[in-house]
C-alpha cells in the first residue's frame, strides 16, 4: 500500500546498490513477541541502558559537585554561571563533531556527549537550589551544634533535596536526548537503539525508523513517570510544597 | 491543662548556671550610617527573664545574635558564666520568629537533632524528646510533618528543640510575632509555666510592649539610630501573669509613656518629610506594637 502512494515500503530490494538488503518478509512467520525477543531490539536496548546509567552517573556527580562548589565559592559562581548557561543552550548533538575528532568513533565519544548534553543543566538546577535554602536553617543547625561535615551532611544536603530530584529529572531527560543524538550519529560499536534508528534509515526501513522512536518516547516516559517524577513528588510532598506536575 | 504538677524532668537543672553578660557592646554594619548596637552592658542574672523591646532597627535582634555568637560584635563581648562567646552552641538555645524547622524531618526528629549532634545515645535521647514534647503538649504530633503543624504548634516545637538540649540560656528572637493574637497569648502563658519549671534564663526579643510587661522581669527599652539602651524597667509581678488583667494594662500604659517619644521620633524618621508625629500618634490606642515598621 505504501509502494502505491510512492513511499518505498521497505522490503524487498536495496534502495541503492551496496547497501545491505533489508529484511525480507517471510512466509509462516513466527509470532511477534518471539520477533522482538530475538530482534536487535532488546540488545540494543541493553546496551543504550547500560550507557546511559554509566554516563549519567557521571553527570550527576559531575554536576552536583560543580552547582555545590558554585554555591559554595561565588567567584567560581561568577566565573561558570554564565557559561554554563551558554552551554546549556547549545543542542547535545552538536557536541558529537568535537567527541569525533578528539575521542573517535567509539564508547568515550558517546559518554562525552551526553555527558556534556546534561551536566549544565544538572549544575545549574543544583546551584539555583542551594541557593535557595533558608539561612535560617543553617543558622538553626549551627544553634543545634551542627559543625563543619555535620552542617553539610545533616542540613545543607537534606535542604537541598526537592533540588536535587528536580535536577536529576530534568538531567534524566537531558541525558535521554544527548545519548540518542550521539548513538544516531557516532554509532559506535553499532551497538545501541540510536543505531538500530540510524540502521532503518539506511536501509530505507520506514517501520524499523517508527518503531524505534516509538521506542525511545516510551523508553524516556517509563523512566520519567515511574522513576523520576514519583522521587520528586515524594521529596516535595514531605517539604510540604504541594503536589509537583 | 498547662500545669504539669511539678513533674519532675531531666530538663529542669541547667548545667551551668546561666549567667549571661553582654559588656558594652557595640556593633555596625558596613553599610549602615549608624550603629545596630552601640555601648550595650546588660546581665541577665541565672533564671532571670529578660526582655528586650524597641522598635524595628533598634538593634534587639542584633543584640541576640551577638549572644548566640552568630555575629561578632566591634568592640566589647558577650560572655556566659565568664566564659566568653565566640561561636554558636547548644548550651545557647534560640527560638526564632520563623521558627527554623526542618522540613525534612518530623516533630519528634526536629526535637532530637541537637542531642543527635551532641552524640547522645539513641535510647536517651527518645526518653528525652518525649519529655520536651510532652512539656509544650505536642506528645501527640511527634510523627508529624513540619507542613502538618499549625503557626502556634511549630513555635511550641521550636521551645521543645530548644529545651530538650538543656541549655544555660533561652534567646528568643521575637517568637510569637507572626502568630493571631489568641494563640499568642496562650503561649504566653505556656512559656511563663515552662520558665518556671525550668529556670532558664531567657533573654527575649520583642516589639510588642504588651507581651514585654506580660512576660518580664525586666524589659530593656532600646533606642534607635543608634541602638542603645534608653531604660531599664523591674516589673515585680507574679508570673503566670494572666492576659489583660488591671495591673498588666497599667504598667503596658506606663512603659508605652516612657518610650512614646522614642516611637514618635523613629516614625517621623521613617517618614522622612512632612510627618508630624505629635499631631498622629496616640499611642494610647497605639495596638501594642513599637512600630514594627510604617
Amino acid at each position: 500500500m505504501l509502494g502505491m502512494l510512492g513511499i518505498p515500503s521497505g522490503f524487498g530490494e536495496p534502495l541503492h546498490p551496496g547497501w545491505p538488503a533489508p529484511l525480507e518478509r517471510e512466509p509462516n512467520q513466527p509470532p511477534l513477541p518471539w520477533r522482538i525477543v530475538h530482534s536487535q531490539l532488546i540488545g540494543a536496548n541493553i546496551v543504550s541502558a547500560i550507557r546511559l546509567i554509566v554516563g549519567f552517573s557521571i553527570s550527576v556527580f559531575l554536576g552536583a559537585t560543580l552547582g555545590t562548589a558554585m554555591w559554595r565559592w561565588s567567584a567560581l559562581d561568577e566565573f561558570l554561571r554564565p557559561a554554563f548557561l551558554g552551554l546549556q543552550t547549545l543542542p547535545s548533538v552538536c557536541w558529537v563533531p568535537l567527541a569525533v575528532l578528539v575521542f573517535g568513533l567509539n564508547e568515550t565519544g558517546i559518554l562525552f556527549v551526553l555527558v556534556m548534553g546534561s551536566t549544565f543543566g544538572i549544575s545549574i538546577s543544583m546551584r539555583d537550589g542551594l541557593r535557595a535554602i533558608p539561612p535560617l536553617y543553617r543558622r538553626a543547625g549551627l544553634m543545634m551544634g551542627a559543625r563543619r561535615w555535620r552542617l553539610y551532611r545533616y542540613v545543607l544536603f537534606p535542604a537541598s533535596l526537592p533540588a536535587l530530584a528536580s535536577s536529576l529529572r530534568q538531567g534524566f531527560s537531558f541525558a535521554w536526548r544527548s545519548l540518542m543524538g550521539a548513538e544516531l550519529i557516532l554509532a559506535a560499536d553499532r551497538q545501541g537503539l540510536g543505531f538500530l534508528l540510524a540502521l532503518g534509515r539506511d536501509n530505507g526501513i520506514i517501520s524499523q525508523v517508527v518503531a524505534v522512536m516509538i521506542v525511545m518516547v516510551i523508553i524516556g516516559m517509563l523512566a520519567d513517570r515511574l522513576a523520576f517524577a514519583p522521587l520528586e513528588r515524594r521529596v516535595h510532598n514531605r517539604f510540604g510544597f504541594g503536589a509537583a506536575a | 491543662m498547662f500545669f504539669d504538677n511539678g513533674r519532675s524532668t531531666n530538663l529542669e537543672k541547667p548545667p551551668v548556671a546561666g549567667r549571661l553578660t553582654l559588656d558594652r557592646v557595640s556593633k555596625r554594619f558596613t553599610n549602615s550610617e549608624y550603629a545596630a548596637v552601640e555601648d550595650i552592658t546588660l546581665d541577665c542574672r541565672p533564671g532571670e527573664f529578660v526582655v528586650v523591646v524597641g522598635p524595628s532597627g533598634s538593634g534587639k535582634t542584633t543584640l541576640l545574635n551577638i549572644a548566640a555568637g552568630m555575629t561578632r560584635p566591634d568592640s566589647g563581648g558577650a560572655s556566659l558564666d565568664g566564659i566568653p562567646i565566640t561561636a554558636p552552641g547548644p548550651e545557647r538555645a534560640m527560638v526564632f520568629q520563623d521558627h527554623g524547622l526542618f522540613p525534612w524531618l518530623t516533630t519528634a526528629q526536629n526535637v532530637e537533632f541537637g542531642l543527635k549532634m551532641a552524640g547522645v545515645p539513641p535510647s536517651e535521647r527518645s526518653d528525652r524528646v518525649a519529655d520536651a514534647l510532652r512539656m509544650v503538649h505536642l506528645s501527640g504530633s511527634s510523627e508529624k510533618l513540619v507542613h502538618e503543624l499549625s503557626g502556634g504548634m511549630r513555635q511550641r516545637v521550636s521551645i521543645a528543640r530548644a529545651l530538650v538540649m538543656n541549655p544555660a540560656v533561652l534567646l528568643m528572637d521575637e517568637p510569637f510575632a507572626s502568630l493571631d493574637a489568641q494563640t499568642r497569648t496562650l503561649l504566653h502563658h505556656q512559656l511563663q509555666i515552662l520558665w518556671g519549671q525550668t529556670q532558664k534564663t531567657i533573654l527575649f526579643v520583642t516589639h510588642s510592649v504588651g507581651e514585654a510587661v506580660r512576660l518580664a522581669d525586666r524589659i530593656i527599652v532600646l533606642n534607635t539610630h543608634p541602638g542603645r539602651i534608653r531604660k531599664e524597667i523591674c516589673v515585680e509581678l507574679a508570673h503566670p501573669r494572666i492576659f489583660d488583667s488591671p495591673d498588666i494594662n497599667e504598667l503596658a500604659k506606663l512603659v508605652r509613656k516612657e518610650i512614646e517619644q522614642e516611637v514618635n521620633r523613629v516614625n517621623a524618621l521613617a517618614a522622612e518629610d512632612s510627618w508630624r508625629p505629635e499631631e498622629t500618634a496616640d499611642l494610647g490606642t497605639f495596638a501594642d506594637d513599637v512600630g514594627s515598621g510604617i
